[in-house]
């Protein structure tokens, strides 16, 4: 973006301009969040791509069931199986990520115009 | 050969024929541009390679520099990088064909710039702020009996409920500064599509479709913004060709 087309950039945020150029980065190139497969990598790859869609539906059941906790819609016994649950699912996301050397990020598709997938 | 198309623009807009204006300007790789017209509309083509239509940076420049230029002068629809027909017999038939949708698209941009606008912020920074306004340090959950039961899975329930109303009440936040930001872009009379929180650090996401005289007046608005909310950044860009506002079928 040429600097004649910044019409006002301003605020407080500490947002270095390392982080902005590696957005830029980001939008030219797009690399970081394609799902790279080859067949070298063909079991990362398709790992990253299961992932992402776990990972996806775990947050969106944690986000439903703390919905149901907010409104008081569950019991005592309810939440602490709740907990339970929600614990040992995050807990096993965190194995597999290890296991197949995935970062938070990488389960974070970029979907273009539409911005991060979580 | 193949031809690259860069826009449709109308050329009656101008009283200079686009060709006056293609003659000091040059394509991707240095290619020679020209004008195919149909009536009304004309749309700018050159002679394409496949080594050309190898999407980079500096093409995706070179490109995006001559809808810039030709903006300047005309009511024009960019075309995406990559758009080629066969020829230039193929142009006109599409002209042809699409004539209408064309002139009405062109019609809906006339005299009109896009501008964008984007809300950066800290989210943890912004979390804190929020959860402080709240008291959130008070939290409990809604069964006072709950929140005195420790065990390890309840206090990860509490923790997790904490998250939850802070990203509900980031969202809320979100949604009236949106509410505001529609609220004077409408009295400037201007076309706006917003996205919200697309990442981590944009709260919104904005372009909108405005009048070229009131460009002052918007960047007021944005400078307004900016003293009410210290917390944000707000980057306004523009004036850019309204790629976010051609809705055309080409057939």
């Amino acid at each position: 973006m040429s600097d004649n087309k910044i019409l006002c950039n301003t605020g407080t945020v500490d947002l270095s301009i390392h982080d902005i150029s590696e957005e830029v980065d980001k939008l030219i190139n797009d690399e970081e969040s394609k799902l790279k497969l080859t067949p070298e990598n063909a079991d990362s790859g398709i790992a990253k791509l299961v992932l992402t869609l776990v990972e996806l539906i775990r947050k969106l059941v944690e986000k439903q069931a703390m919905r149901r906790v907010d409104g008081g819609l569950l019991s005592d016994d309810e939440i602490e199986r709740l907990g339970e649950t929600l614990m040992k699912l995050e807990m096993k996301m965190e194995e597999l990520k290890k296991h197949f050397n995935l970062t938070d990020s990488d389960l974070n598709i970029d979907l273009g115009p539409l911005g991060d997938l979580m | 050969m193949d031809k690259m198309i860069y826009c449709l623009l109308l050329a009656k807009s101008n009283h200079t024929k686009p060709e006056t204006t293609l003659n000091s300007l040059k394509g991707v790789m240095e290619a020679d541009l020209l004008a195919v017209e149909y009536h009304n509309i004309s749309a700018i083509i050159s002679d394409v390679t496949e080594k050309q239509l190898i999407a980079n940076k500096q093409r995706a420049m070179e490109f995006a520099l001559v809808i810039d230029k030709l903006a300047q002068k005309y009511t024009l629809l960019p075309m995406r990088f990559g758009s080629m027909m066969d020829s230039a017999d193929s142009v006109m038939e599409m002209l042809e064909r699409n004539e209408v949708e064309i002139e009405d698209n062109l019609k809906k941009v006339k005299n009109k710039w896009e501008f964008g606008l984007k809300v950066i912020y800290d989210r943890e920074k912004l979390k804190e702020e929020l959860a402080a306004k709240q008291d959130n340090d008070k939290l409990t959950l809604a069964k006072p009996e709950i929140s005195s039961n420790n065990s390890v899975y309840s206090t990860y329930i509490l923790n997790k409920l904490k998250e939850h109303r802070a990203e509900e009440q980031i969202l809320s936040f979100v949604d009236s500064i949106l509410a505001e930001i529609r609220s004077h872009l409408q009295e400037l009379k201007a076309v706006d599509k917003c996205k919200k929180m697309t990442n981590d650090t944009t709260l919104i996401d904005a372009v909108f479709l405005l009048d070229k005289k009131k460009k002052k007046e918007v960047v007021n608005l944005v400078k307004d913004l900016q003293q009410k909310y210290l917390q944000l950044n707000f980057l306004l860009t523009g004036p850019w060709p309204p790629y976010n506002f051609v809705e055309i079928n080409i057939k």
